[in-house]
């Protein structure tokens, strides 16, 4: 591999005024340009996907394409935050420049926590449209799903699902604090610290990704089950959470000249990681489907049925290629990691494609047939744009890149061989 | 116990476990010049005689090795009988076997593909170590299924060369046809990948024979390696595009393996997490062996300057990690019994753990899941006592893990007429006693006459950390 100097590679080799970067890392006025319309497309999105519900297919659909949207959203902050304790724990010193950008969508968790109380309020009022689990009648007739009630009832539900914001908050809160913390005084016993504590934090991190997995899609369809579920939706968060972050770097690098420290080798690193983490989810994809499908038994293959028939075979063949195969085969290519344009391309693509994952995961629940229409595209649109505001509110004036890491350097100095 | 080698006089250690943020400690201790790093890696293969403790282990190991002869003659000529297997559990400890010593390979692979990948530098103090250890696992891996085909002689049926011959296709839909594709594949690379990155050093032996036969033969095996800069060139390419190709290596070869259980219906087999938790697991064993087999051999060999406790420490945070995924799978596999709400699958649970087979059950959580917590302590992770015996506990969870699946689902399936209790034969166990044996042997023989340390790998990690923190002396070499 070549590793000759990029234009763009001398300028950030130019460390030496080191200062110069380090005053104009905050969003700045940038953050009030996007922050009050990101909240008005989102509010907005809403309203227009409650509006659209109620002429087509009441809270019950717009439900299911809140909880799809919800669990988009809410899988960039899941992403982030695991990426950013294992940086810790392996005490990396190459991302450190790319570090701040994932706490910060981690972050986001906060508020995101209040935007899941539309279906914490559905399921403890008795709404039973989106959790059959949740509607006697069904239950009723479904000895299979009376025999895990003592799991699947709304107060358990609940008190799991506060379980597991308090735990993401906790995480994001503990990073983001220390990490800040450092910006004003160079201590490394503050990068001690987090690396000491992000172990035991991934434990909790991969329970609770698991199980909100578990409570949130699996049990859409109560009666199914699959060990590897968790992990499934683990997979598809860090494609979706990688992807995302390459976006935001390249955007915020071109026009609005932020980030300059993060050199086309960190995100050719993004984007290794990027094209990994493809690669795991085809793979855990994989290990659900052919498992399931050889064996065949009728209780498993059931769940695999909806998603075969009724039109959504081709959102299964445009996940297999679309979700893998292309981005894949484009990634191995150097040049897909280090040009901007290509990079943002497939991250793109892959933001789109994790989309057509969760949408594939929980509406054959909702249709026998794919729908998509003004209810589907308002909701996304809504929370993509709360999710926005949001990490802009938490972005603040803050620094985008840690200023005082003390791999901080090492970073800086990073280049691929 | 150490020998004394040239490098262990008067130096003291620096004790690299610690690491200031912002300043990487030193992979190897003792401010080691190249030289002094060829000359204590050469030294186990150059001192007249290897130390006292190789000869006893030797003999013991190829008594072993023999007493495998033995065992596999007497099955050849008798039949599988002479084993326990029998109704319900056809697949008994050769199946335990193969898939504990195929997963002990993971490590090898692991370390030099996938940390290579992420820029692991640490991996070049043990990664030959642990790559040899690979091959030889695997070499002790693919016996026991062979073996246990009965008709040896017609064991070529596997190979689909055309029905002209045999007038008869393998079945390509069966698991085990793929684990012949998974397993020899994975033979194949693997060996490639070590005998490849060993030719530098291989370079170094002979250029440091002493014996007319000694350079002839690491002459031949060092393919004409003069160290040119194209040489190196060539060779740092081949080792990304290997290392590329045998990253998928290590999630595949125990996927198939745990699609032979998990394609099936029998409870306790089918369940989708088994691919990446089978991985998990052969990676957990894998450096499970290599500490088992690294703490005594770099005191024998007096390489902990090179080996140090901080590799070490790295590999026991993997085990605690693995350990750790391992132990949310077997969480998850219950939890879902329980969910799913299949009767059978549930009482094959419950059966592991109330069973007549409990006490495998309970061992294997105890050495899998519990006693790597231990590593949570630093003191835990730097003691070579601590993780010599941690990693014991490691191999022996490992296997009984294979056991369980393997035997207790098979022990108790649907129909409780055709229950059983499996017990072992004496061939059964001193078979498995001698595939350890032809291991250690192997193993002993790598010490004595291979390169046990990637030489070539260490100086370049010496040098990028020389250089990093400022030091310059030896850039005179370059």
């Amino acid at each position: 591999m070549s590793h000759a100097l990029t234009p763009e590679h001398s300028t950030t080799g130019s460390h030496a005024q080191a200062g110069s970067w380090k005053e104009h890392q905050t969003l700045g006025a940038l953050a009030g340009k996007i922050w009050l319309p990101a909240l008005i497309t989102g509010v907005a999105g809403l309203v227009v996907a409650a509006g659209a519900a109620a002429v087509t297919g009441g809270l019950r659909q717009f439900l299911f394409a809140y909880l799809t949207a919800f669990m988009y959203v809410l899988s960039f902050t899941l992403g982030s935050m695991l990426f950013v304790l294992v940086q810790h724990l392996t005490r990396a010193g190459w991302g450190v420049v790319i570090r701040r950008m994932q706490e910060l969508i981690a972050s986001a968790v906060l508020p995101l926590s209040v935007l899941f109380l539309p279906i914490l309020v559905a399921v403890l009022m008795g709404n039973g449209e989106v959790y059959p689990w949740n509607n006697p009648a069904f239950v009723a007739d479904h000895p299979l799903v009376q025999a895990k009630a003592s799991y699947l009832n709304s107060g358990w539900f609940t008190v799991r699902a506060v379980a597991y914001f308090a735990i993401w908050i906790v995480i994001t809160r503990f990073l983001l604090r220390n990490s800040l913390k450092q910006d004003q005084t160079p201590d490394p016993s503050i990068t001690i610290k987090l690396e000491e504590r992000s172990g035991p934090l991934i434990f909790l991190f991969a329970l609770s990704c698991t199980f909100a997995a578990i409570d949130w899609m699996m049990s859409l369809a109560p009666e199914w089950y699959s060990t590897i579920f968790g992990v499934y939706y683990f997979a598809g968060s860090m494609v979706g959470s990688f992807a995302l972050l390459n976006l935001l770097i390249i955007l915020l690098q071109k026009p609005a000249g932020l980030l300059s420290p993060i050199s086309v080798e960190h995100r050719h690193d993004t984007g290794k990681l990027m094209f990994g983490f493809t690669c795991f989810w085809a793979y855990i994809g994989f290990s659900q489907y052919m498992l399931i499908w050889y064996a065949n038994i009728p209780e498993e293959t059931l769940w695999f049925q909806a998603r075969q028939n009724g039109g959504w075979e081709y959102v299964s063949l445009v996940l297999i290629f679309g979700h893998f195969f292309i981005p894949a085969l484009l990634l191995l290519r150097r040049q897909f990691k280090r040009s901007k344009v290509q990079l943002a391309f497939v991250s793109v693509w892959l933001l789109v494609m994790h989309y057509v994952d969760l949408y594939w995961l929980i509406y054959p629940q909702f249709a026998p047939s794919p729908v998509f229409g003004l209810v589907e595209i308002g909701a996304l649109v809504g929370l993509v744009g709360l999710f926005v505001a949001a990490l802009v509110k938490a972005a603040g004036q803050h620094s985008l890149l840690p200023l005082n890491d003390p791999r901080l350097d090492e970073s800086l100095k990073f280049h691929n061989i | 116990m150490a020998a004394i080698s040239p490098t262990m006089l008067d130096v003291v250690d620096i004790d690299n476990t610690i690491e200031t943020p912002g300043r990487r400690s030193e992979l190897v201790t003792r401010n080691s010049s190249y030289a002094e790093i060829t000359d204590s890696v050469c030294y186990a293969a150059e001192s007249p005689h290897p130390p006292l403790a190789w000869y006893v282990a030797f003999a013991i190991s190829t008594s072993l090795t023999m007493m495998l002869g033995l065992m596999v003659t007497y099955l050849l000529f008798t039949g599988i009988g002479v084993w326990g297997n029998n109704s319900p559990v056809f697949w008994a400890w050769d199946i335990v076997n193969f898939v504990f010593w195929v997963g002990i390979g993971h490590a090898g692979t692991l370390i030099s593909a996938i940390l290579f990948l992420f820029r692991q530098n640490w991996r070049t103090s043990i990664n030959r170590a642990a790559e040899a250890m690979t091959i030889f696992a695997v070499v002790c891996a693919g016996m026991f299924p062979t073996i246990h085909v009965g008709r040896i002689w017609v064991i070529y049926y596997l190979i689909p060369y055309g029905p002209n011959q045999h007038a008869i296709w393998p079945q390509f839909r069966s698991p085990l046809l793929w684990d012949v594709f998974a397993v020899s594949t994975y033979a194949t690379v693997s060996l490639l990948f070590w005998y490849m990155g060993m030719i530098p050093d291989l370079a170094t032996f002979r250029d440091r024979a002493t014996t007319r036969w000694k350079y002839n033969l690491y002459g031949l095996l060092s393919l004409g390696w003069t160290g040119s800069a194209r040489h190196w060139h060539r060779y740092e390419r081949a080792y990304l595009l290997l290392a590329a190709l045998a990253t998928p290596l290590v999630l595949s070869v125990h996927t198939v393996v745990s699609f032979d259980f998990a394609t099936s219906q029998i409870p306790g087999w089918h369940t989708t997490i088994f691919p990446p938790y089978f991985v998990a697991g052969a990676i957990f064993g894998g450096f499970g062996m290599v500490v088992t087999l690294l703490v005594p051999a770099r005191a024998l060999f007096g390489l902990e300057h090179l080996i140090t406790l901080r590799h070490m420490e790295n590999m026991n945070k993997v085990i605690l990690a693995t350990g750790t995924i391992v132990g949310y799978a077997y969480a998850m596999e219950f939890f879902i019994a329980w969910y799913g709400g299949n009767p059978y699958e549930q009482f094959a649970f419950t059966n592991r753990m109330f069973g007549p087979y409990a006490w495998a059950y309970w061992t294997m959580i105890a050495c899998n899941v519990i006693s790597p917590q231990v590593f949570w302590f630093k003191k835990c992770r730097t003691s070579p006592l601590v993780m010599w015996i941690v990693s014991i506990f490691v191999n022996i969870g490992m296997w009984f893990e294979r056991f369980v699946i393997v035997v207790i689902s098979l022990s108790r399936d649907y129909l409780p007429s055709s229950w059983g209790y499996y017990s072992p034969t004496w061939v059964d166990i001193l078979t498995l006693i001698g595939s350890f044996g032809l291991f250690t042997t192997l193993f002993l023989l790598f010490c004595r006459f291979l390169p046990i340390v990637a030489m070539a790998e260490v100086k370049g990690v010496v040098h990028q950390h020389n250089h990093a923190v400022g030091h310059h002396e030896h850039d005179a070499a370059h």
